[in-house]
């Protein structure tokens, strides 16, 4: 199976580098909202990803997950 | 026909160069320049003995295996072979047949080739083949730079090499290397093939693999990148008129911990509750071995690490600076300190610093790294003889203000921390200056002085907050390495040598692992080092190669058999292979999706901006072959397109146009790179028309 989000192969819906993208962003989380004295998920998603710091994966994850809850 | 001479002294130097001016240092300027199948010699007389001088063209015997065939693997059974028969060079078999005829005539031999691994063993293949086994009698004249004193000095003491250890060494290098190389690249290379059906050499080594997850771990860390929000707090402090900006003591963690310091602090009276001043000094840095010197270049022209050494070793073969491979930061007294500094108070731009060295004590500053065949690398003192070109002028300027660096006296700076307390608050104010230069004159435009001068502050000084500024700020991502760091990385972990480092770093853009300046590691890279790691794991540790390296020094010093070492590699070699070869299959596929990811990665050229939803890219027409730019919205309905030079490889530089927004490439092909606005109706190129 292909990663929803490169072409690379999938371990499940996303390669292993999109994976280990993915536990950086939710590890990110709690530290953002600390930071920023609490800020909901979408709104962490949403500066995660304009953010210009953010690293290509770790951007398009947050954009997947923002995606995610849209649906 | 045999040259009529017999008897003489036949002397084998590494490069043409090399040998004109060891002829000319030995005959005192009066040999004569002859050619032998095409090849130039020099003949004289010196001390009643004949002498002639010839030289290889570095490597003019390389190993191969005796099918040469790509497909075939593993491949243990490898042999020396005369260059032309591997790589089609046509000038190692004219070398060869002359060193050979010239060879009849000789009764002594002398090998003067570079002194260190690959020096020793373009030698000893010289001697042994070309000229039919006379590696063990060859006399062996050793030296660090090509001036005249030197090299009667290095012929005077010249001797035959016992053991041959520094030869075995070398070849054994080539050989383990060579072993590694082939098979590791064949059966990636072929597992790609019959995946995909198309053939594109996919390269692996010892050193090639570990300096490649060093870049594929920092690639995955920068892209995998999340920041962290900070707050970074400065307060304006005020007296009698003055203001001046002063940071928090430390980064804020949290808005509302930022915001409480700015409404704390507003408006308040602050004291300076310590002032501390240090004055220290800093001491030069030591001379330059090969990678503090590809280092230093790199920072100071952008010069990558390989073109810093090929520039070095064109200022070696001109007499005007010291052996450039060579480990060693330390400058013995036997180059003589003083004839060099005294050579080089005749050059204008040095004099006066030269001069002033000349003065004192001459003791220069050594560093801890040592080599056993060269000392650092330093300024002959002689002034160039014709015009150097821009690189080697850069690159002589550096090492010979780096030599005069190493003798300067320390400078001396002070630093103030000045600590400004409001309430609960500290602030911190730092700076520092230069009382005495030192050594940063001698070392000029390369040392850059962090000068940050402070106001005259006093312990108890009362000062007003003006106003407290917070801004919000964000973690960085780690930086990508350049040539330099890359290099410096290899050094650290002690892997590769002084000669290979920056080939195998050349090595890596070319094969399309990394590309830019920065060295991003590419699709294929990422792929690569992924497939190494789940099934030959072994070849991205720094352990392996560092293993085989000490093995080598062994074999250097005779503590070790080369046959030994080559043994140990086979069956190295052999269970890598194992893993590669039970999963060719699985490897052959993921390699060449990544091949197709990265070439439709390079093709991508950026955002259309006629219907601002697609992406421009360079495509070839089917009915023609020529290329151009289209849009990848192409089937829904956009026509933008644009015709694109024919020739040479095109680049996006990934910026827009700053006066159309099409996407801006290189061209590179010719001399130099241009650039150009794809888009053929750009304004700009309307306006300089008309210009």
């Amino acid at each position: 199976m292909k990663c929803k989000l490169c072409s690379r192969e999938a371990i499940s819906d996303i390669c292993r580098y999109h994976e280990g993208a993915k536990q950086k962003v939710d590890a990110g989380y709690p530290l953002w909202s600390k930071a920023y004295g609490g800020i909901s998920w979408k709104e962490y998603l949403d500066k995660v990803k304009r953010n210009e710091q953010t690293g290509q994966w770790a951007r398009e994850i947050a954009e997947m997950l923002e995606d995610i809850q849209i649906d | 026909m045999a040259p009529s001479t017999s008897g003489y002294t036949l002397v084998v130097c590494e490069k043409p160069d090399a040998a004109q001016r060891v002829a000319e240092a030995l005959s005192n300027g009066d040999a004569q320049s002859t050619a032998v199948d095409g090849m130039r010699i020099f003949r004289f007389a010196c001390n009643g003995e004949d002498y002639v001088v010839c030289s290889a063209q570095g490597h003019v015997y390389a190993i191969s295996d005796p099918f040469g065939e790509r497909t075939v693997y593993p491949v243990f059974d490898v042999e020396w072979y005369p260059t032309n028969l591997v790589e089609k060079n046509a000038s190692a078999a004219r070398r060869i047949k002359a060193i050979s005829r010239l060879a009849e005539g000789a009764a002594k031999f002398v090998n003067a080739c570079d002194f260190d691994p690959e020096g020793e063993t373009i030698g000893f293949n010289v001697l042994r083949y070309a000229c039919r086994g006379k590696e063990r009698e060859a006399l062996r004249a050793k030296f660090s730079t090509l001036t005249r004193d030197d090299v009667v000095d290095a012929f005077r003491q010249a001797r035959p090499q016992a053991g041959q250890g520094p030869a075995r060494a070398g070849r054994t290098r080539h050989l383990v290397d060579f072993m590694w190389g082939v098979n590791l690249s064949r059966v990636l290379s072929q597992s790609a093939l019959n995946s995909g059906h198309r053939y594109r050499t996919i390269s692996m080594g010892r050193v090639q693999g570990p300096t490649l997850a060093f870049l594929a771990r920092r690639e995955t860390e920068i892209r995998e990148f999340v920041p962290l929000p900070f707050w970074k707090v400065s307060g304006i402090f005020e007296k009698e008129g003055i203001r001046f900006t002063v940071g928090y003591s430390k980064e804020v963690g949290s808005r509302t911990a930022a915001e409480k310091a700015r409404d704390d602090c507003n408006g308040k009276e602050g004291v300076a509750t310590s002032v501390l001043k240090h004055a220290f000094k800093v001491c030069p840095p030591p001379p330059f071995n090969t990678g503090d010197l590809q280092k230093e270049a790199y920072g100071a022209f952008g010069f990558s690490p390989s073109r810093t050494l090929q520039t070095a070793e064109k200022l070696y073969l001109k007499a005007l600076v010291s052996y450039p491979r060579t480990n060693s930061q330390h400058l013995p007294p036997s180059i003589n300190y003083k004839t060099v500094l005294q050579g080089l108070q005749r050059i204008d731009r040095y004099s006066k610093i030269a001069g002033d060295i000349l003065g004192g004590a001459l003791s220069p500053t050594q560093g801890i790294k040592v080599d056993s065949a060269h000392p650092a690398i330093y300024p002959t003192g002689e002034a160039p003889r014709g015009q150097l070109d821009q690189r080697e002028t850069s690159v002589l300027d550096l090492i010979v203000r780096r030599f005069l660096a190493t003798f300067g006296p320390p400078a001396r700076k002070e630093s103030v921390i000045v600590k400004l307390t409001v309430g609960e608050h500290d602030f911190v104010l730092r700076g520092e200056r230069t009382l005495y230069s030192g050594w940063l004159e001698s070392y000029g435009r390369y040392v850059s002085t962090r000068e940050r001068s402070v106001p005259s502050v006093a312990k108890g000084d009362r000062f007003m907050v003006a106003d407290v500024v917070v801004e919000e700020r964000f973690t960085h991502g780690p930086s990508r390495y350049n040539q330099g760091s890359l290099l410096e990385q290899m050094e650290r972990e002690s892997i590769g040598t002084k000669a290979t480092r920056a080939d195998i770093i050349a090595t890596l853009e070319e094969r399309g692992y990394v590309e830019g300046s920065s060295m991003k590691v590419t699709h294929l890279g990422l792929a690569v080092t992924e497939t190494m790691e789940k099934y030959a794991p072994a070849i991205l540790t720094t352990k392996l190669t560092r293993e085989i390296e000490e093995r080598i020094d062994k074999v250097e010093g005779e503590a070790m058999r080369d046959a030994e070492l080559i043994r140990e590699t086979v069956r190295s070699i052999a269970v890598q292979l194992e893993g590669l070869n039970a999963n060719e299959e699985v490897v052959g596929r993921e390699l060449d999706a990544a091949f197709a990811g990265t070439s439709e990665a390079s093709n991508l050229l950026g955002p259309c901006p006629v219907c601002r939803s697609g992406q421009l890219k360079v495509i070839r027409s089917r009915k023609t072959r020529k290329r151009f730019v289209g849009c990848s919205n192409y089937s829904t309905g956009c026509t933008a397109s644009a015709p694109l030079p024919q020739k040479g490889t095109i680049r996006t530089t990934a910026k827009p146009c700053y006066r159309c927004s099409w996407p801006v490439v290189y061209i590179m092909g010719g001399r130099m790179p241009w650039k150009l606005c794809v888009n053929p109706s750009c304004p700009a190129k309307k306006r300089r028309k008309r210009a």
